[in-house]
């Protein structure tokens, strides 16, 4: 019997008069990987922000494993690993104060040598992020997300600044988590990734999901040939979605 | 407590800082002035006399702009999305800052306390322990206060150049620098009584006015401890005013009240709810305010 870690109900944020989240409404299980997938600027990183409660939903209701982002942020981030996107980790800091900033707070007890061993990133420990490459804080980033083995993984762009082996270990504890029981949900525009690691993916287009279901799913309902890329499948859905909009605006003048 | 861990973080933040360090060096050499009329009412006791100076005029600058960034930087930055990921509510995020900040400001300048209280029992011999002591701690809550006025801010503006303008320009220089003038003003705009200050009326509302600003209140709970005086200026001027022949411009209650005629409020123990307040309201109201706000 599954049970919705995610659960959206016609989730709108407006700025100003831009609707960057649409009336979403969006589903993910507590036993699979949902890769959440659009264009720049579709709305993806906002998503992530009203089910993190870095921003408030202008409407609807947002669920993270089943309780209220706002009302029971203590509760819901106990049990929850957060990367973000275009974060900046805390110069004159070593990897060990990072995660003991975060295991403290979440009273785990991971070993923070375990936890960067697990990211690649064994012999600086006790180094100052300030010496750090990008892919190296991204896999530090993603190893504060792992403290306290989560039941729900949120990951923004996880494969962004990482190099082919940054990327297969990023996959590789996708896959851990998720067999650990933990769900994961994250965001993406490598798409070459997505095939390999998802249960199933949503299309987000301007604030809308235009697509849902298994890559499979969406190369059946797509218009595209049998043994389409996911790059092609992605193009097409948004590139449609884009020209329904279009007659959309056509039809109201 | 939830929020030790990120109080820690704050703090080893801010006492790696070297604007911390440069603050503690530059306090010692801020504060240390000795004079005739604080020898001559304090004694070898001037040494605590020191740690007053140190909380006005540079402390407190220091302190703001120590602690102006520390919410509205993290925004800007994006670190702020690993804090507010944590299991902390908004109010505990601020709490953890204002606490550890404070610690981190606090650990540095308690080290230019114990370099003034060495240059004082050198020149000046053998000061009284609890007196030194008792300064100190009222200087450190000072702190407190201002690490809380200033997250506050920083809590509240969108954007960094607004908090520093807003530390600046709304605490430091109308409350920290110029409020002895700027109380004269109000009181006699609303009263329609100039006011000499040299020569100041009884007035018990003029002189609450005057220990109304953050560093009011500190120097009349400081000159309380040090037993100088009742006012809100510091304790050389409270010295020199009390001084039969001197006139100064600093109000003193014991230089302008008939002894029994002093109201109630006027009492150096509502310096310590006058810094309540100041640790307490603006907290108040950042909290709800950054309690309520979309942070990215």
């Amino acid at each position: 019997m599954t049970e919705a870690v995610i659960e959206t109900d016609g989730l709108t944020k407006q700025y100003g008069s831009t609707v960057a989240v649409d009336d979403l409404d969006l589903t993910v299980t507590d036993d699979e990987i949902y890769g959440f997938l659009g264009p720049n600027g579709a709305g993806k990183s906002t998503t992530i922000g009203l089910l993190m409660d870095y921003v408030r939903p202008t409407a609807g209701t947002v669920r993270v494993l089943g309780a209220d982002p706002q009302a029971d942020v203590v509760e819901i981030h106990d049990r929850l690993g957060i990367l973000p996107d275009r974060y900046s980790l805390y110069d004159g800091h070593t990897a060990r104060q990072h995660l003991a900033l975060v295991s403290n707070t979440k009273r785990a007890s991971d070993s923070p040598e375990q936890l960067l061993d697990r990211v690649g990133l064994g012999d600086v420990i006790d180094q100052d992020i300030a010496t750090y490459s990008q892919g190296m804080e991204q896999r530090l980033a993603l190893a504060m997300a792992l403290v306290g083995d989560p039941d729900l993984l949120i990951l923004d762009e996880p494969f962004t600044g990482l190099d082919p082996h940054g990327v297969r270990t990023v996959r590789e504890i996708v896959h851990e988590e998720n067999e650990r029981g933990a769900a994961v949900f994250f965001s993406s525009h490598v798409l070459g990734q997505v095939e390999l690691v998802c249960d199933r993916v949503g299309i987000l287009h301007r604030g809308q999901i235009v697509a849902e279901g298994t890559v499979d799913d969406l190369r059946t309902s797509a218009d595209v040939d049998a043994d389409a890329s996911v790059e092609e499948i992605f193009v097409s859905i948004t590139d449609e979605a884009v020209t329904a909009d279009d007659r959309a605006v056509e039809g109201e003048r | 407590m939830r929020w030790s861990p990120l109080a820690r973080k704050e703090a080893r933040t801010v006492a790696k800082s070297k604007g911390v360090w440069l603050l503690a060096t530059l306090l010692v050499l801020w504060s240390y002035r000795p004079s005739y009329v604080g020898w001559d009412g304090l004694g070898a006791n001037i040494t605590a006399g020191y740690v007053q100076l140190a909380g006005t005029g540079l402390l407190p600058l220091g302190v703001l702009l120590l602690s102006y960034q520390s919410v509205v930087g993290e925004r800007t930055s994006g670190s702020v999305k690993f804090i507010v990921g944590l299991p902390l509510t908004r109010t505990e995020i601020l709490l953890g800052k204002i606490v550890g900040r404070t610690a981190g400001i606090a650990g540095p300048v308690s080290v230019s306390f114990l370099v003034l209280a060495g240059i004082g029992l050198v020149n000046h011999g053998l000061f009284d322990p609890l007196l030194f002591l008792g300064v100190v701690l009222v200087t450190l809550a000072y702190i407190g206060v201002l690490v809380s006025v200033a997250v506050s801010i920083s809590a509240v503006a969108k954007r960094t150049v607004t908090a520093a303008g807003a530390v600046f320009g709304v605490v430091f220089l109308p409350f920290l620098v110029f409020w002895s003038r700027i109380s004269t003003v109000i009181y006699s705009q609303v009263t329609g009584r100039p006011v000499n200050p040299f020569d100041p009326p009884a007035s018990g509302p003029l002189f609450v006015l005057h220990r109304l600003s953050p560093s009011g209140a500190y120097n009349v709970v400081s000159n309380w401890v040090l037993g100088v005086g009742n006012s809100a200026s510091t304790y050389s001027s409270v010295l020199s005013e009390l001084k039969p022949t001197i006139s100064t411009n600093a109000l003193v209650v014991e230089a302008t009240f008939q002894p029994g005629t002093v109201p109630i409020y006027l009492h150096e123990s509502v310096g310590l709810l006058i810094l309540l307040a100041w640790l307490v309201v603006p907290f108040g109201l950042a909290r709800v305010v950054f309690s309520r706000r979309d942070l990215v």
